[in-house]
């Protein structure tokens, strides 16, 4: 129990309040994004079709890496990244760093190789078209995008979803010194109460469980936010004079004797069967520095070991393949602040124990999402109750709050109808577009607010029950020939899919019968 | 002071303030951090702190009766972290011009 004096826990209610509802609907997509982007891999792997379940590391990789890097031009062979794109294809960049307007970039030939052998595309470009979406994964990257930020452009869109980051820290923090009675308000859900009460409850208990999910959400969010855009820059300037290839070396290089000889990099796959073994799992991602010289370095990266929180790096010696070390993501040793920056990752994405945290995190993630949305209405139910017209906000929360969970599937639609035609990279965007501007002309002329809210929860439910017969119809694989592959992510999905969708459809129907309007049922926040 | 002079000081540190002392704060913090066992402590440990030290100050220019401990905290960390920023500066400048002649 927190005791702030009468005037302070005031002033806190009014800063809880305010920093929802200034930022609240933006921290509403951000947060319902990055529900939905805590399973991204499972969304990419039902919404492409993928049925391989071998890993391209977990196949031989080193005379694809060697015959490529000869067709590359020696002055985009200075690093190599290696990674799984696509139906467990695998991805190669073999680029040089440059410097464009001030911040590190990549530049190079990237190639895809299948599972066959066969190179499926050669491109020349940055690491932002290499990394950026690609025909079979534009739902999830999709997804992806919006949650980091907001689709507005570098550095902009990150520094946005910082500020929102750190509105959320407002938010939780005020919330917990808010709580008169914490212990007591977890428990607390008069389920016999009126439905003023009940809801009020439901916000309170929702938000009570979630406080410490929220802090750190919002906390590391608005790290990752602030990392690149801001704070690296100016730790930069202040310790390196401005140079943040220097402070980029200090902090994730392999330091070691240079050592130019023409080598060739020829241990790759002595490298991947060792990293399996000693990691205990596939590699999300392999680095070469120095490719083809003496002193080329391999470290790949896994995710955390059992029982553990921290991703693991192992360091190769390129040349012949023979392990070097164990090494913290951050910086050539472990240490307090390599340590917290490596837990920062697994803390926000929840992906430390598989599928289960990754469960937790979204079954949080959605609470949080239901703590804006009821928050935000209290919020405003206090304010109509002071006589106070905010009829545009009561429909603008409805056109967020319950449209956007739409326009987004409304993209995942518009996904499966043109992946089959190679054009899911523009349209899957625009039909999020266009299902958003359905939503918000048809929330500004539908008649109340309450009964919109009613039309778009049957909508979202009708479209989340077509979707799986949709990507049938589009030719995605069916749930006996992803079973026989070994592939369950599939037959998950789809019955997630179903499942959500009828018991939408199912409440719209139990709204009917008891009459209810969700509208007048909420009381006051203090 | 007027109720309102001291509200809008008050308003000043927890928004702009805040914003302000978190960024000077978190590259100062750079030069004097120890390094730690990788020698990153100094570099990493900012960037991860900045979102906390700002929400403290914050919280601090919000709940803090006392004005002037408000603004002796805030202007302390501003003084000395800008401080420490316009010494390597003033260090490393002479070395800089040198390179350049």
């Amino acid at each position: 129990m927190i005791a702030l004096p009468k005037q302070e826990t005031k002033l806190m209610v009014a800063v809880h309040g305010w920093s929802g509802i200034v930022l609240g609907l933006l921290l509403y997509a951000v947060v319902l994004t990055g529900t939905a982007a805590v399973f991204a891999e499972e969304i990419g792997i039902w919404s492409g079709g993928h049925v391989a379940t071998q890993s391209a590391f977990e196949r031989p990789i080193a005379s694809h890496v060697q015959k490529l890097g000869a067709d590359t031009p020696a002055e985009y062979r200075e690093a190599v990244d290696l990674f799984e794109t696509g139906d467990h294809d695998l991805g190669m960049f073999f680029h040089r760093h440059e410097m464009e307007a001030g911040m590190p970039i990549s530049r190079g030939w990237f190639y895809l190789v299948g599972a066959d052998g066969a190179v499926k595309e050669r491109s020349f470009g940055t690491n932002e078209d290499v990394f950026g979406p690609r025909n079979d994964n534009a739902f999830s990257s999709f997804l992806v995008e919006t949650h980091v930020r907001l689709h507005v452009p570098s550095p902009y869109g990150l520094i946005l979803t910082g500020v929102l980051g750190l509105a959320m820290l407002v938010a939780a923090i005020s919330g917990l010194l808010i709580h008169r009675h914490l212990f007591k308000d977890i428990f607390t859900l008069r389920r016999g109460a009126k439905p003023v009460l009940l809801n009020r409850d439901r916000h309170s208990v929702a938000g009570t469980w979630s406080l410490p999910f929220a802090f750190i959400l919002a906390f590391t969010g608005s790290f990752f936010s602030f990392f690149g855009t801001i704070g690296v820059p100016i730790v930069a300037m202040a310790a390196f004079g401005g140079d943040v290839e220097a402070l980029n070396e200090s902090v994730f290089g392999n330091p070691g004797t240079p050592d130019a000889r023409p080598t060739p990099t020829a241990g790759l796959d002595r490298i991947t069967i060792d990293a399996i073994r000693r990691a205990g799992a596939v590699p999300t991602f392999a680095a070469i520095e120095n490719f083809g010289r003496a002193d080329a370095k391999v470290t790949t990266y896994h995710p955390p070991a059992s029982g553990d929180i921290a991703p693991i790096s192992l360091v190769y010696n390129g040349a012949d393949g023979t392990f070097d070390a164990q090494k913290p993501l951050i910086g050539p040793r472990p240490s307090v602040g390599g340590t917290l920056a490596a837990i920062m990752s697994p803390l926000h994405f929840g992906n430390f124990a598989g599928i289960v945290s990754k469960a937790i995190w979204f079954g949080l993630g959605f609470a949080m999402c239901y703590v804006t949305y009821t928050g935000l209405r209290l919020w405003l139910v206090r304010r109509e109750a002071g006589s106070r017209s905010l009829d545009w906000l009561d429909r603008s929360l409805v056109i967020v709050g319950l449209g956007l969970p739409l326009a987004l599937l409304g993209s995942g639609v518009a996904f499966l109808l043109t992946m089959p035609l190679e054009t899911a990279t523009f349209w899957t965007p625009a039909g999020f577009m266009i299902a958003s501007a359905a939503v918000i002309a048809a929330g500004a002329l539908w008649r109340s607010a309450a009964s919109f809210a009613q039309a778009l929860t049957a909508l979202t439910g009708v479209v989340m029950l077509a979707l799986p017969i949709l990507r049938l119809l589009m030719g995605g694989p069916g749930w006996v020939n992803a079973l026989e592959a070994g592939q369950w992510v599939i037959p998950t999905v789809d019955l997630a899919l179903i499942v959500a969708g009828g018991a939408l459809v199912r409440r719209l129907r139990f709204l009917e019968k008891s009459d209810a309007d969700i509208t007048p049922v909420m009381q006051a926040a203090e | 002071m007027t109720p309102t002079t001291r509200r809008w000081t008050r308003i000043a540190f927890a928004g702009p303030g805040a914003v302000i002392v978190a960024i000077v704060t978190m590259a100062g913090m750079a030069l004097w951090l120890p390094g730690g066992a990788a020698g990153v402590d100094n570099l990493v440990l900012p960037l991860i702190l900045v979102p906390l030290i700002w929400a403290a100050l914050f919280f601090h220019a919000c709940l803090d009766r006392n004005l002037t401990r408000v603004t002796a905290v805030a202007l302390g960390l501003l003084v000395i972290h800008g401080g420490l920023i316009a010494n390597k500066f003033m260090q490393t400048d002479p070395a800089n011009q040198e390179n350049h002649r």
